[in-house]
């Protein structure tokens, strides 16, 4: 069975469908990308996976629970599903291990010295471990997005969100950036990415979700959706965003 | 009675001074906290009672509302000393100043960071317990400093109600020795003295705890 199932899911802000009837699967081990243009509801979409967003209508099956339903434990939700932003989020007043820990003390109850032995091993491996007292300002906008995504990993999640990580980079820092979440994928970390980076898009997915105006509207690898589709929502959006590389 | 004498006295006193500051500042900053708080929470009686509180408390002279503390609550039957009554009364006034000195650091706490704390599974209380209160504390530091030094400048207003605390120390000598010059001169520089010993502790630790990045505007 999936790790997360949505199915029928809608969303509606002061009356507007921004979701309308999504479903899709995640399994364990797998990589998606969402793609689609700016305002089709991607961010929405998962927000409605972790809570963050209530959801008007439909399921979202977690680990075989529908966490739709009143009574489910959210943070608990929350804290199974890592989640990494665009323009990073990461604690101002706290250094980079300190990012790292916060979680892993508050939430997770770990001691402080495992805590911080796991954050320096985590940094270490996406090469932040010589950063690791710094605080957010002091880095580049790759550094703090690599930053944010050891903080989300070092939770041990069952799924790793992130929401078009690379938007806010320039190209240099979004290879920095690309090249971590390659790694992530090739170590079978479930993800569900959105971006409208095809070069990302391509490298860290096993198959890639288009979306428009709330619904889905193709589900395929990056090779076929990217040069094969038909639909001219996709055409036109796979032409728009090539022009931007 | 020489120059360095009067400064002694006055000296004694000021111990008075401080105490009175600190604790008055103390009680002002949990009030405020407090109020700021209770802010968040959004609810229409409360924002009421927090306008009113401000509006009040910001208006009123300190003289009459420690008057109205120390000679008009005995009066409910609440007898409180004359230590607790200018505590009172400053921490109260002090506590709007420092609501509102709070409220506007909270404005300035990362959106995105809040929902990313929600978004780890932190609930309320955590997120605002470690990331909601360290910034907005930082950022309110220079605001903090300025409400410490007029809670410091009102604090002559305690001899009114028998605290021996510099003012009176500083009131009793001009009468006994008739040197008022010498003597409020004195009484300045002692102040000034006061003054500048917090800005610069408070100076000092802003500067080893500051956080690049995490600035107030
Ligand atoms: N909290 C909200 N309240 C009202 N409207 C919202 C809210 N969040 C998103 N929307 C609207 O929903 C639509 C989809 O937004 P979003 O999911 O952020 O799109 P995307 O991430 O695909 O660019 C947009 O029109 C946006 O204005
Ligand atoms: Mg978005």
């Amino acid at each position: 069975m999936a790790l997360i199932q949505v199915r029928n899911l809608v969303k509606k802000f002061d009356g507007r469908d921004v979701l309308k009837g999504v479903s899709i699967d995640l399994y364990k081990g797998q990589a998606k990308v969402l793609m689609g243009t700016s305002g089709c509801g991607k961010s929405t979409l998962l927000r409605c996976l972790n809570l963050l967003v209530q959801p008007t209508s439909g399921q979202v099956i977690f680990k075989g629970e529908d966490i739709t339903l009143p009574g489910v434990d959210v943070r608990k939700v929350r804290g199974e599903i890592g989640f990494v932003f665009q323009h990073f989020a990461l604690y101002r007043h706290l250094t980079v291990e300190e990012n790292v820990t916060l979680g892993l003390r508050k939430i997770k109850k770990i001691k402080s010295r495992e805590a911080s032995e796991k954050a320096s091993y985590e940094l270490n491996r996406v090469g932040m471990f010589e950063h690791r007292n710094k605080y957010p300002a002091q880095l580049s906008g790759g550094q703090k997005q690599r930053a944010a995504i050891v903080r989300a990993l070092a939770m041990d999640p069952d799924v790793l969100f992130l929401d078009e990580p690379t938007s806010a980079l320039d190209p240099q820092m979004s290879r920095e950036v690309v090249t971590v979440i390659n790694r992530l994928f090739l170590d079978n970390i479930t993800m569900f990415c959105v971006t409208h980076d095809a070069f990302l898009a391509k490298y860290i997915s096993d198959s890639i979700v288009f979306m428009d105006d709330g619904v889905i509207v193709a589900e395929d690898i990056a090779e076929r959706l990217f040069y094969e589709s038909a639909d001219p929502r996709i055409k036109q959006f796979f032409m728009s965003v090539a022009d931007h590389r | 009675m020489t120059f360095p004498d009067i400064m002694i006295i006055l000296a004694r006193g000021a111990g008075y001074t401080i105490l009175v500051t600190i604790a008055s500042v103390s009680a002002g900053l949990a009030a405020g906290l407090f109020l700021s708080v209770l802010g968040t929470l959004r609810w229409k009686a409360v924002s009421f009672f927090l306008g009113a509180y401000t509006y009040v408390f910001r208006s009123i002279p300190v003289l009459v509302l420690l008057f109205l503390v120390f000679f008009g609550l005995p009066g409910l039957g609440i007898r409180i000393s004359p230590f607790v009554s200018i505590v009172l009364t400053l921490g109260l006034i002090s506590g709007a100043y420092l609501a509102e000195i709070f409220r506007g650091a909270m404005a300035g706490v990362g959106q995105d960071e809040i929902l990313a704390a929600e978004a780890s599974g932190m609930n309320r209380m955590q997120v605002f317990l470690y990331i909601i209160f360290p910034q907005m504390f930082r950022m309110s530091i220079p605001g903090m400093i300025n409400e410490f030094t007029t809670v410091l400048k009102y604090t002559p207003f305690a001899y009114t109600v028998g605290i021996p605390e510099i003012m009176k120390e500083a009131m009793s000598l001009a009468v006994m020795t008739l040197r008022g010059l010498e003597i409020y001169l004195a009484l300045g520089i002692i102040y000034f003295i006061i003054y500048r010993l917090f800005v610069m502790l408070f100076m000092t630790l802003e500067k080893k705890y500051r956080i690049p990045g995490l600035a107030p505007e």
